[in-house]
């Protein structure tokens, strides 16, 4: 046939992609003794992240990834697959295992599994921030609005009482918080509204990285839909790079571009969200999808 | 001399393992290989479940092929195999040489018809003013009115989501353009505009795969008719010499 294709060879184009801005090597996290024939007893093939062996749990292992500034990486898998494990031993909730992660900022690279405490707490106030599923974990429930968002701006620096007012104003005008609730409790706030007051928290000081973990989860459908909708814009107008932890698909197709899946503490599948939602290839994943399609 | 392929597609595969019946296959198609130079306008054609979709899809790397390679001039000479690529590196691909336009626009809950059309544009790196200029002149070109611009994408009718879908892949002329059935809700006054616009961009050297499923269409739009059967390439055509039968045969 004429349009058979020709036999000759291409050069090959160099490609420029964004650079990394978060990047997570070998990550791994098990409660209890371990070693390699205990990790080797947990999995998708053992289909348990529990070692029959010693009863050790293996809740994450081998977990890489990078993420580009302006770029959101999703993690999707069902609860006790792991992902809330991974994103909490980034945020430095719990402690990692093994494996490196590491963030580069315009004056070096930080790493952060290995900073020590008061390191952690100063890499938490100014350069990784987390939304929680329960805003009672991000914010203090018997304080203001002003005064929680108050709270990571004074702990970088910021004295002038004035300025952080303003400051946190904006911050709640940007994720569309009345002001006038400013000076309420977050006690007195709805769902919705505790989330939004969470996400202004986190944006305070201006973070090169935040990790959502199921923000909109628990919340009325017209109520997630609204904070959805303020993370996406939030994140196409920061050059934030972001990871989205979901169980829920919808989310997952609205936030991000790539996505993991994990099951039982490991990475089963990664591509772009487009090829998993339209051609799934591991078991776990089609089940998913077929899950979330119906 | 032949002049340099824009795409240039060689023994593809495709087929899915479907693990929840009992790891069944199910080929899409099988050993495809073709290619298309600036400006040309090949035409799939062939019965519905004959691969037509799955090969743009693979293309477009929504579906990962199985075998082969997927060459796409991204300067003068220089080419990249989409099969070889990494994911980021993809996405890049995609929001800069490759406008694809389904039949259904997946549109993106809770987003106005004139933000998908700027955040298209934004993606093939227009400045904001520009995107904004750009985006309304797209949408004017497919006749959707400025009344329109800021109601939810998902609201509209079927006919008026697939011209916001046709103006955000066209917003700024790619590389490559893929259509599925991009006409196929449109009334004959809509359909116009939008013959025209694709016409207009093969003018400006917009390499074009397309799927419709009326012979109008392919006669006046395609240089080429590529004819698949059973997931094989297995024949080209002229447009003009074109069974009606077979085309109507994808309807």
């Amino acid at each position: 046939m004429t349009t058979a294709s020709t036999d000759r060879r291409f050069t090959v184009a160099r490609l420029s992609v964004p650079a990394w801005m978060l990047k997570v090597e070998g990550l791994g996290k098990v409660y209890g003794p371990h070693d390699d024939r205990i990790v080797g007893s947990t999995g998708p093939e053992a289909g348990t992240a529990k070692s029959p062996i010693n009863g050790s749990v293996v809740a994450a292992w081998n977990v890489s990834f990078a993420v580009a500034a302006g770029e959101a990486l999703g993690i999707v898998g069902e609860s006790g697959s792991g992902k809330s494990t991974v994103l909490r031993c980034l945020a430095g909730d719990t402690s990692s295992t093994t494996g490196s992660a590491t963030i580069r900022l315009a004056d070096g690279d930080v790493s952060l599994l290995d900073a020590d405490a008061a390191k952690r707490r100063r890499l938490r106030i100014d350069t990784v921030s987390v939304v929680y599923q329960d805003p009672a974990e991000g914010l203090k429930l018997n304080v203001t609005a002003g005064g929680n968002i108050a709270e990571p701006l004074t702990a970088a620096g910021w004295r002038n009482f004035g300025k952080i007012r303003a400051r946190a104003s904006d911050l709640l005008s940007r994720t569309e918080v009345p002001l006038n609730r400013m000076d309420d409790l977050v006690r007195a706030f709805s769902g919705g509204m505790r989330q939004r007051v969470q996400i202004a928290k986190a944006l305070a000081n201006s973070p090169s990285v935040v990790l959502f973990d199921e923000p909109t989860t628990g919340l009325d459908a017209s109520v997630a839909a609204g904070v959805l909708d303020l993370i996406r814009s939030l994140l196409e107008e920061h050059r934030i790079a972001a990871v989205v932890v979901s169980h829920d698909f919808s989310v997952i197709e609205m936030l991000t571009q790539r996505c993991l899946v994990m099951q039982h503490g490991r990475v089963v599948e990664s591509a772009l969200t487009d090829q998993l939602l339209e051609d799934p290839h591991h078991p776990y994943t089609q089940r998913l999808v077929a899950a979330a399609r119906a | 001399m032949r002049r340099d392929p824009v795409l240039d597609v060689r023994r593809l595969s495709k087929s899915f393992i479907l693990h929840a019946v009992s790891g069944r296959e199910v080929v899409a198609f099988n050993d495809v290989s073709f290619n298309i130079t600036v400006g040309e306008h090949v035409a799939l054609a062939g019965m519905s479940g004959a691969g037509k979709s799955s090969l743009l899809k693979c293309i477009y790397r929504t579906y990962r092929p199985n075998e082969g390679e997927v060459w796409l001039q991204i300067h003068a000479g220089e080419y990249v195999d989409m099969c070889a690529l990494s994911d980021v590196e993809i996405a890049a691909i995609r929001s800069h040489e490759i406008g694809y336009v389904s039949q259904f626009l997946r549109s993106e809950p809770r987003r106005g018809a004139l933000d998908i059309v700027v955040k298209s544009a934004l993606q093939r790196g227009m400045n904001h003013d520009d995107a904004h200029d750009a985006a309304k002149l797209a949408l004017q070109r497919v006749g959707i009115e400025p009344r329109l611009w800021d109601v939810y994408a998902s609201v509209l009718s079927g006919g008026e989501k697939q011209r916001v879908n046709l103006a955000a892949g066209t917003v700024h002329p790619p590389r490559l353009l893929l259509l599925d059935e991009p006409l196929s809700a449109l009334d004959p006054e809509n359909r116009a505009l939008a013959l025209d616009l694709i016409s207009s961009l093969s003018h400006r050297g917009v390499a074009v795969v397309s799927i419709f499923h009326d012979l109008e269409a392919i006669q006046r739009l395609a240089s080429r008719v590529l004819v698949m059967e059973k997931g094989r390439l297995i024949a080209e055509r002229n447009p003009q010499e074109l069974d009606e039968r077979l085309a109507a045969a994808a309807r």
